[in-house]
C-alpha cells in the first residue's frame, strides 16, 4: 500500500473543480466498460439485488421468511426464530463474516469491494441510470460544462427522479426487513404510515441517493474503515489488479502496423482508457494504491485495446507481486494460495462455522428463567410444611403452541403445590407462579439448591433444567 | 465540512453499535423514565435511542476534534518554512 509521499514545500492551492464534499478533487466521469469482469459485477448486482428486494416478500409458515421484527423483538430467518437471548449467534455471525472477509482479502484482495459491497452495487446501478439519461463519459462531461438549458434541466431532473425512485424503493425495502413488509405496503398504499416508518424510509432512501449518486468513490476513500486496514491482510502472494510494468514500459502511442519493439516501446499504447474507466479515478499503472477497490474495470478496458492492437491480453491483469517478479504462470499463483496466513484464516473460519452449525442444530427451543418471589421468603402452610414462591418465565421458542410439564428435584419430598402443566402459545413467553413445598427438616436452615425441570409434552428432547434456591427457616 | 464529517460519521457508526448492544440487552417496554412508565412504542424508543447514542458519540468526537488543536494553533503559520513569502522573518529559521 504505497501512500503517495507527502510533497514537502509544494503545498500549492488546488483549484476546486466541484462543490467540496470532503476534499478538493476533480469530479470523476467513469467511462462505461464491458468485458468478463464487468459481466461478473453485473451478475453480482443482479444476485444481491434480487436477494435484497425479493427476500422480504417470501413467505414461510404463514409469515415473512426473513424478518427482524423489532417491535416483537424476534428475528425470523426461514425456519429459525431468534430471541434477544440468542445474541450469541449474532456475535458468531459477525465473527464468521469478518474472518471470511480476511480470508478473501488475503487470497484475492478486495473482492468484496469490487463486486458485492452495497456501495459498489448501488453506484453501478446509479451510473447505469446516469448513462441512460446523460450518455457516456464524453457526453456527460460536455453536458456538465454546457450552460443550463431546457434540455440539460430535463435530463438532470429525469435522472434525479429515477434515482429518487430507486432510493425510496430501497428505503422501503430496508424498513420492510424490520417491520412486516406486506403490512407496510398496505400502510403506504392507504397513506397510513407511522411517523417513524416515514422517517426511516426517507432516511435510508436519502442515504442511498447521496451515497450512490454523489459520494460514490469518496465513501471508499474516506469513510470506509475496511479500505483503510485492508492493507494488513495483503502479502506478496495476494491476487491484485496490477499493471505489468516490465511488459508495458516504456509506454507511448504508435501506429498499429509499426514494430513497437524495434522502436524500443513497451506494449502500453498510453490510450489512458484504463484511467477513464476507473471509478475511483486512479492510474493503475502507478502501482497498487489504497484507493483501488479491485473492480477490474481497467482489466476489461485494457484487454479490449490489446485485442484491437493484436497484442496478447493481460497487460493489466489479476496477478501477485511475487508472480510479476518471478514471471510465474497461473499454476504457480494457485500453488501459492495455500500459505500460513490463508491456512490459518481458513482453519479458524471452518472451526467456527462447524461449531456454530452444531450449536444451532442442538439448540433447544425452550428457555426458562426462575425468579424467587422477593416479597415472601418462606412460609409455613398446613401440616407444618414450608412453602416457597417462584416465578417461572417459560419461553416457547418454537413456532407452535406447546404444553410443558413442570417438576422440581433436589430435596426430599419436594413437590409443586400449584399447576404443573403450562400451556405456552407459539413463540411467546409465559410467566407462571409456582408454589413449592418441602418438609421443614428436608434440608439445612437457609438456602438449599433445588432444580426446576421443564419438559415439553410429546417432545422429550425439549427440556431445560434450571437451578434455584429453596429457603428453610 | 471536513470537521462535520469527522464528527458525524464515526459517531454514526458507534451510535449504531451502541444501539444494537443496548437494545439487545434491554427491552424498551421495561425502561422507565424518571421512574415513570412511558407510553411510547418500541419503534419510537429505538429511534430516539439511536439519535441519543449518535449525539453522545458525536459529542465525544467533537471534543476530540476540539482538543486536537494545540492551544497556540490559531497563531501558527500553516505554511512550511520554505514556502513562506520572501521577507518573512520566520522563513529562514524554520520556526513556527
Amino acid at each position: 500500500m504505497a501512500e503517495p509521499a507527502p510533497r514537502q514545500g509544494s503545498a500549492k492551492i488546488i483549484p476546486i473543480k466541484e462543490d467540496v464534499l470532503y476534499e478538493a478533487q476533480k469530479k470523476i466521469y467513469a467511462r462505461s466498460v464491458s468485458g468478463i469482469f464487468a459481466t461478473w459485477r453485473w451478475i453480482f448486482v443482479w444476485f444481491t439485488q434480487i436477494l435484497f428486494y425479493g427476500l422480504c416478500w417470501v413467505e414461510w409458515n404463514g409469515r415473512q421468511a426473513v424478518l427482524f421484527d423489532l417491535v416483537e423483538r424476534k428475528f425470523y430467518i426461514l425456519g429459525l426464530v431468534f430471541w434477544p437471548q440468542d445474541v450469541f449467534y449474532l456475535a458468531v455471525l459477525l465473527i464468521i463474516s469478518a474472518l471470511a472477509l480476511f480470508l478473501f482479502t488475503a487470497v484475492a484482495g478486495r473482492l468484496f469491494c469490487g463486486y458485492a459491497c452495497p456501495q459498489t452495487v448501488y453506484t453501478e446501478i446509479f451510473m447505469w441510470v446516469e448513462k441512460l439519461f446523460e450518455g457516456d463519459r464524453a457526453a456527460r462531461m460536455k453536458l456538465d460544462a454546457a450552460p443550463m438549458s431546457a434540455r440539460k434541466l430535463g435530463l438532470k431532473s429525469a435522472k434525479h427522479l429515477a434515482w429518487i425512485v430507486i432510493g425510496l424503493w430501497t428505503g422501503f425495502t430496508f424498513v420492510g426487513y424490520f417491520t412486516p413488509i406486506r403490512t407496510l405496503m398496505h400502510e403506504v398504499v392507504s397513506w397510513q404510515l407511522g411517523p417513524w416508518q416515514i422517517f426511516w424510509i426517507l432516511f435510508y432512501g436519502f442515504a442511498t441517493w447521496g451515497n450512490a449518486g454523489f459520494m460514490r468513490e469518496q465513501v471508499c476513500k474516506y469513510m470506509c474503515p475496511y479500505a483503510r486496514f485492508q492493507g494488513v491482510m495483503f502479502d506478496p502472494d495476494t491476487l491484485i489488479v496490477t499493471y505489468d510494468t516490465e511488459r508495458g514500459e516504456p509506454r507511448g502511442s504508435r501506429s498499429k502496423k509499426s514494430d513497437h519493439k524495434a522502436a524500443g516501446k513497451g506494449d502500453c499504447v498510453d490510450c489512458s482508457i484504463c484511467v477513464q474507466v476507473c471509478p475511483v479515478g486512479i492510474d493503475i499503472r502507478e502501482g497498487l494504491q489504497y484507493e483501488c477497490i479491485g473492480c477490474s474495470a481497467c482489466i476489461d478496458a485494457c484487454d479490449q485495446v490489446m485485442d484491437k492492437m493484436s497484442y496478447p491480453r493481460g497487460l493489466i491483469r489479476y496477478s501477485t507481486e511475487h508472480a510479476l517478479k518471478e514471471h510465474w504462470g497461473a499454476r504457480e499463483i494457485v500453488r501459492h494460495i495455500a500459505r500460513p496466513r490463508t491456512l490459518l484464516y481458513g482453519s479458524v473460519l471452518s472451526a467456527i462455522v462447524i461449531a456454530a452449525a452444531w450449536a444451532l442444530a442442538v439448540r433447544v427451543p425452550l428457555k426458562v428463567d426462575v425468579i424467587r418471589d422477593r416479597a415472601a421468603l418462606a412460609r409455613e402452610v398446613e401440616g407444618g410444611r414450608i412453602e416457597n414462591l417462584f416465578r417461572l418465565q417459560v419461553m416457547n421458542m418454537a413456532e407452535e403452541p406447546r404444553r410443558f410439564a413442570l417438576s422440581v428435584t433436589g430435596m426430599d419430598a419436594l413437590q409443586i403445590a400449584s399447576e404443573r402443566i403450562v400451556e405456552v402459545p407459539a413463540a411467546t413467553t409465559q410467566s407462571v407462579s409456582v408454589r413449592v413445598r418441602a418438609e421443614p427438616d428436608a434440608g439445612k436452615r437457609g438456602s438449599n439448591r433445588i432444580y426446576f425441570e421443564v419438559r415439553a409434552l410429546n417432545h422429550d428432547d425439549v427440556n431445560v433444567r434450571e437451578k434455584a434456591s429453596f429457603l428453610l427457616p | 465540512m471536513k470537521q462535520m464529517i469527522w464528527i458525524l460519521w464515526p459517531s454514526f457508526v458507534v451510535g449504531g453499535i451502541a444501539e444494537t448492544i443496548f437494545f439487545t440487552l434491554f427491552d424498551p417496554q421495561d425502561l422507565q423514565i424518571f421512574g415513570v412508565q412511558h407510553e411510547m412504542s418500541r419503534v419510537a424508543i429505538y429511534s430516539i435511542g439511536f439519535f441519543l447514542f449518535w449525539l453522545m458519540a458525536a459529542g465525544s468526537s467533537a471534543f476530540t476534534c476540539f482538543i486536537q488543536r494545540r492551544a497556540d494553533a490559531p497563531y501558527r503559520c500553516p505554511l512550511p518554512a520554505c514556502d513562506r513569502p520572501l521577507g518573512c522573518p520566520k522563513r529562514e529559521e524554520g520556526g513556527t
